[in-house]
């Protein structure tokens, strides 16, 4: 089998590089890009100054203030990071078309397995993508290059927010061998800490476990490490985005509430505008997913899917309230909700040769038509459901 | 019977005044190289290095001008290549073609990176651009990185034609360093290919390949894309290889024209004419 070369090429911090690119006097000033308005605003994205003074993405903003009183604070602006990360990936796609970037993040992995009679040896291609996302773009990326996702992506992590790393192929357990757990992709904090309780620190600690020891503690999880630490991670990279897409947005109210009909009004909003992605993307989604962030700082996250998927944003509603009310067990008023739709699958345009839909659902399909006619129209929050308001 | 498997390692020795060389290929990792068949079929990375040093007794290595060189690696690397294997490393781009990181930090890292290497050490590689032109500040940097790299056995590629000075020639004699001797097209404002040797060490010679098409077109594809007939590594060898032979104690040739698996193909050519 052939080994595979995937580059990975990360702009770090891409928020505050885009902005720095924007306004230069912003270099070298420790930056923290948050939504200021919000009462409990988290951070979105810091620069290396800030990162260095304890700032951490997530983190409340009134907190990261008190971490680094001397940092600029910028409101995000999506749109923008959205059209560099496209500048990005407009120079990056010449050289393959198998390449899957993040949101707005400036990630981007790369598959040039094969490309060498074209445009000669991998470490090459990444050097000048490197050089010419410099000149052209003025951002200036991390490129790492290995046999697979899992062992790029920590080699970006040894050498970012500047550098470069070259793992070879059949070098990835020895790579990883003498790291620390905490930069294996994939681990949660309760994981590194249980694999802490016991006295495992490195990843090569963690590569001496069989299957079976480490399926006692972490049952189905097991594979996963196990692939993980010896450096083997066989997932392709998936053009149009990253392996485990998924159309999201967050809500975080302006005070705590407690209303059921306000928060599934915040919902209906929320699905007005993933079903909208959907139908322009031609997609549907199988599973809604709602995470509820408690006052207290705890967070639950309840899901419910539809076989077959949706993009019809009445059953997609329907989906997110049996979602909320999973998620809804305690009664502790609501901080900020995320409405998340994965498990995407292609529309099929093909029409159903049996089953036929009932007037009320060939109703509400010509309605979100509509509805989506006049979005497009007079923009996107010009119409919507009674029950969003 | 010893002689016979240095002969066909590429080790050529002559009785006469002429010294060893050592002949080998710039790199030796390429996924085209199992295509164009130098590699056995289904040949992986990792292998290609023991395979490699089966037909070579010498390599360059060009991964450490794309990155830092960094121990661990290169320990692994060595590894899988015989003690009497010899490597001729690079240097980063960073301490070159990129100066805008610490240079010093750069040069420390560097230093610190090849220790693993330095018995099977024949030369680092210090390859510089062509528009690192001879002005007061780039002769103050190179002397500078010179100094840095004290003890090691170095050789400097210029690339271009400003440098081609007897007073340049005399400082590297000064400091024993080798000036890399190239050969490459015959394009204005390229470094000449000279049989001048600097340190009679070793000297260390280049071929590029003679693409004067693909040589600006910054695809290394391109760039590379070349095979050397018989005829002209003969006329090399009578014009510019016995003399070079005659100056200096070692020789170690490099075939830079990786394409198409042309470097080892040619190598191995030069090896049966010497």
């Amino acid at each position: 089998m052939l080994d595979r070369s995937i580059i990975h090429l990360n702009v770090t911090d891409f928020a505050v590089a885009v902005e720095r690119l924007q306004d230069s006097s912003l270099k070298r000033m420790p930056i923290i890009v948050a939504p200021q308005q919000a009462a409990r605003a988290l951070v979105y994205d810091m620069s290396e100054e800030a990162y260095g003074d304890g700032v951490r993405k997530g983190m409340r903003l009134d907190r990261a203030r008190r971490y680094c009183r001397r940092a600029r604070i910028l409101m995000p602006r999506h749109k923008l990071y959205r059209k560099a990360m496209g500048a990005l990936v407009s120079k990056v796609i010449h050289y393959t078309p198998l390449l899957e970037q993040g949101e707005e993040d400036g990630h981007l992995f790369m598959d040039v397995t094969g490309t060498h009679r074209l445009f000669g040896p991998a470490p090459d291609i990444a050097w000048r993508l490197r050089k010419q996302v410099l000149k052209e773009l003025g951002l200036d990326p991390v490129w790492s290059l290995a046999s697979n996702k899992l062992v790029s992506k920590v080699a970006s992590r040894m050498v970012r927010p500047l550098g470069e790393y070259i793992v070879g192929a059949g070098e990835e357990a020895e790579f990883l061998a003498p790291l620390p757990l905490s930069l294996l992709p994939g681990l949660s904090c309760k994981e590194v800490g249980l694999l802490r309780d016991f006295n495992l620190e490195r990843i090569g600690q963690l590569a001496q476990l069989n299957r079976e020891q480490l399926a006692v503690p972490f049952r189905g999880r097991g594979e996963y490490l196990y692939d993980a630490s010896r450096g083997q991670d066989r997932t392709p990279v998936l053009p149009g985005g990253t392996a485990d897409t998924k159309f999201s947005r967050e809500y975080h109210f302006e005070g705590d509430v407690v209303e059921q009909r306000e928060l599934q009004g915040v919902l209906t909003s929320l699905v007005h505008e993933i079903g909208r992605q959907l139908r322009q993307e031609g997609k549907v989604g199988q599973r809604i997913g709602v995470s509820l962030t408690y006052s207290d700082g705890r967070v639950a996250v309840r899901q419910a899917t539809q076989a077959g998927g949706t993009d019809n944003d009445f059953h997609l509603r329907q989906l997110a309230l049996t979602a909320l009310s999973r998620a809804w067990q305690r009664r502790i008023r609501i901080r900020s909700c995320v409405l998340a739709c994965d498990r995407l699958l292609p529309r099929s345009r093909q029409q159903t040769l049996f089953v036929l839909r009932s007037c009320r659902e060939l109703q509400q399909e010509k309605m979100v038509t509509a509805m989506d006619a006049v979005c497009a129209r007079f923009g996107s929050g010009s119409l919507r459901l009674g029950t969003a308001l | 019977m010893s002689e016979v498997v240095e002969q066909k390692r590429g080790v050529v020795e002559r009785k006469d005044t002429l010294c060893p060389v050592l002949i080998g290929t710039s790199g030796y990792s390429y996924t085209e190289w199992v295509d164009s068949g130098f590699y056995p079929r289904g040949t992986r990375a990792p292998q290609m290095l023991p395979l490699y040093a089966d037909a070579f007794p010498i390599v360059e290595l060009n991964y450490t001008w794309y990155q830092m060189i960094r121990a661990e690696a290169i320990s692994r690397m060595i590894a899988k290549a015989p003690d009497s294997f010899l490597f001729a490393a690079k240097l980063t781009r960073t301490l070159t073609h990129e100066r805008d990181r610490d240079w010093r930090q750069e040069l420390k890292q560097y230093r610190e990176g090849i220790k693993p290497l330095q018995r099977q050490l024949a030369a680092i590689l210090i390859q510089l651009p062509p528009n690192f032109e001879r002005t007061r500040n780039n002769r103050y940097y190179l002397a500078q990185l010179l100094d840095g790299l004290q003890g090691f056995p170095l050789a400097v590629e210029f690339r271009h034609v400003s440098w081609a000075k007897d007073s340049v020639f005399a400082e590297l004699q000064r400091r024993q360093v080798t000036l890399v001797t190239v050969d490459g097209p015959s394009l204005p404002g390229l470094f000449p290919c000279l049989d001048i040797v600097t340190n009679p060490s070793f000297f260390f010679v280049r071929f590029h390949g003679r693409n004067c098409q693909g040589w600006k077109s910054g695809n290394m594809q391109k760039k590379f894309d070349y095979s050397y007939s018989a005829e002209e590594l003969q006329e090399w060898n009578g014009r510019y290889l016995s003399s070079l032979r005659s100056q200096a104690n070692r020789g170690m040739l490099f075939f830079n024209n990786h394409v198409r698996a042309q470097a080892p193909e040619n190598a191995a050519l030069l090896r049966e004419i010497l």
